[in-house]
């Protein structure tokens, strides 16, 4: 495949069905219709490193996309962009039609809405439960009470954890625990999950847990975005691989392995 | 609106009890705090007591002339007690001043001598009590001027020095008590803001989540409120367990320093509120604002 992405980039994978009555968070439907767009961005941050350099990344709905590449790449520069936890020094990230740099400080919040996110270290708050920590997404966004009960549920039952429900972060595994925080991210019914190396702390047969976890929740029409190291699960899936070095996009590719052919 | 104040309450409690640990220091620190503060502010008190105290024995004294008449006595009395700069006019007569002689001669162990006087020689006086003692010259102008004025006690140098005495103690006791609420303030956020810091997890999951600002903030601000709201009611009720017999203690020790709580009651109360309600929310609003402004 070719460095220059952007142009031909793979559209075979896109879904076009229809959501299903059986989904849990149904997102909005499938409109075929970028989701992400990245132009030309660069990121330097204020002690003059460039984390980022002219990328260049376009994340059509529904996508399920690896990026890979070593640490310091630029892969986590890259997601706290997405988020607006930073913003770019120059160029365009688009999230839902939305430019997030014009974005005025108080609509952060709702564009972060529409985005669920895990981490590597799960990130759970250990004095609440494990249904607590999935309310408390909704409960600090002003969700009603009366809808959080039965959306943590629905949550918890997409990930297999209603029989933890009441159980604290320390007495649950690993996978658990990762298992609890997509709960949490999934519980706003957002349209792209960004995960930065969600199987990093777990050995490899939970990480395949994980990882079926995240492709069933992009079956559902959810864009799924996830940073890993891991090249056996990259090579083994075949799905869009997004590579990164030194603050470039050196590859993008449909299929792809973790490490470049040829 | 009320559900979000009801949220912003319960979260707030909630993260009190949830780090208690955390949450007693910041109470503990702050009702220490607020001692301090108060306590400085009731010996602050005190000195201006005293200073106004000292202030209140300047008089202007005027010697009326033998020659005088009731009636012209009586109209000067009158003219002078209506100047603003006036508080209180006593007129002593020459009996009086004689009694007062004989008096202090006694309290001196000293002979009496005026009983080789066959005429009393003392004269009646118009002691005159100032509002401000910086405003003698006025009055002191006006007596001079009245025919039935003998002549009136030069007191300039002696106001001067007293006034140069009380300003700087005032000043002192100004700067002594606003150093101490600098210190005060700046103990108290960084209490605060230590509380905050061990939740930087929590503040972090609300904004990955897209928490708006107000629902991060909030919580923590009535946490603030909380914890200085206790400390300022621990700290009233220690004060008022103490007043009493504190105030005997300052009584019995100084003696012309009649430092009274009960007086300024409701002065310290509304400090120690205000300081404990502001500081708390002050240092709760500075410490979050780290984490929202990106």
């Amino acid at each position: 495949m070719t460095l220059d992405a952007v142009t031909d980039r793979p559209t075979e994978e896109r879904s076009a069905e229809s959501p299903t009555e059986s989904g849990a968070w149904q997102p909005t439907p499938i409109k075929r219709r970028d989701l992400l767009v990245l132009n030309d961005v660069t990121k330097r941050y204020p002690n003059g490193r460039e984390a980022l350099r002219d990328v260049d990344l376009v994340v059509p709905e529904g996508d399920f996309v690896f990026l890979v590449g070593p640490s310091g790449a630029g892969k986590s520069t890259l997601m706290k962009l997405i988020i607006r936890d930073e913003l770019a020094t120059s160029g365009e990230v688009i999230l839902d039609g939305e430019d997030l740099a014009r974005l005025p400080r108080r609509k952060v919040p709702h564009v972060r809405r529409k985005i669920g996110t895990v981490f590597q270290d799960f990130k759970l708050l250990p004095t609440k439960t494990v249904r607590e920590n999935v309310a408390f997404a909704l409960e600090v966004t002003g969700t009603p009470r009366g809808r959080i009960g039965p959306a943590v549920a629905r949550a918890l039952r997409h990930v297999g954890l209603t029989q933890q429900a009441e159980q604290f972060p320390r007495q649950l595994s690993g996978g658990e625990q990762q298992r609890t925080a997509i709960a949490r991210a999934l519980v706003h019914d957002p349209r792209l999950v960004i995960a930065d190396e969600p199987t990093g702390n777990l050995d490899p047969l939970i990480s395949w847990e994980i990882i079926q976890l995240l492709l069933r929740i992009n079956e559902l029409g959810v864009t799924v975005l996830m940073a890993t190291h891991d090249a056996d699960v990259v090579t083994a899936l075949r799905k869009r691989v997004v590579a990164l070095e030194e603050g470039r996009i050196i590859r993008d590719e449909l299929g792809g392995g973790y490490h470049r052919r040829g | 609106m009320i559900g979000f104040l009801a949220f912003s309450v319960s979260r707030a409690w909630q993260g009190f009890w949830r780090n208690v640990a955390m949450s007693l220091a910041a109470t503990a620190t702050m009702t220490l705090m607020l001692l301090l503060l108060a306590g400085f502010f009731i010996v602050q008190n005190g000195l201006l007591a005293g200073l106004a105290f000292v202030e209140q024995k300047v008089e202007v004294v005027a010697d009326l002339k033998a020659s005088a008449s009731e009636t012209d006595v009586t109209a000067l009395e009158a003219r002078i007690t209506a100047l603003p700069e006036v508080r209180e006019v006593a007129f002593v007569s020459k009996d009086e001043a004689l009694r007062r002689f004989r008096e202090a001669r006694a309290a001196q162990g000293e002979e009496d001598l005026t009983r080789y006087l066959d005429a009393n020689p003392l004269h009646a006086s118009l002691e005159v009590k100032l509002r401000d003692p910086s405003d003698f010259g006025t009055v002191m102008d006006t007596l001079r001027a009245d025919p039935a004025v003998e002549r009136v006690k030069n007191i300039t140098d002696l106001v001067n020095r007293v006034i140069t005495v009380t300003d700087f103690l005032r000043t002192a006791g100004l700067a002594i008590l606003a150093v101490i609420g600098a210190i005060v303030l700046f103990i108290i956020i960084n209490t605060i803001r230590l509380a905050v810091v061990g939740r930087a997890e929590e503040i972090e999951v609300m904004r990955l989540v897209g928490a708006s600002d107000a629902f991060i903030r909030w919580p923590f601000v009535f946490e603030g409120a909380l914890v200085g709201l206790l400390g300022a009611a621990i700290t009233l009720a220690t004060i008022a367990a103490l007043a009493d017999p504190l105030g005997a203690f300052m009584f019995e020790f100084f003696r012309v320093l009649p430092i009274r709580v009960g007086a300024i009651a409701r002065d310290v109360s509304l400090l120690v509120l205000g300081a404990g309600l502001g500081l708390g929310v002050t240092g709760a609003w500075i410490s979050v604002r780290t984490y929202l402004i990106r």
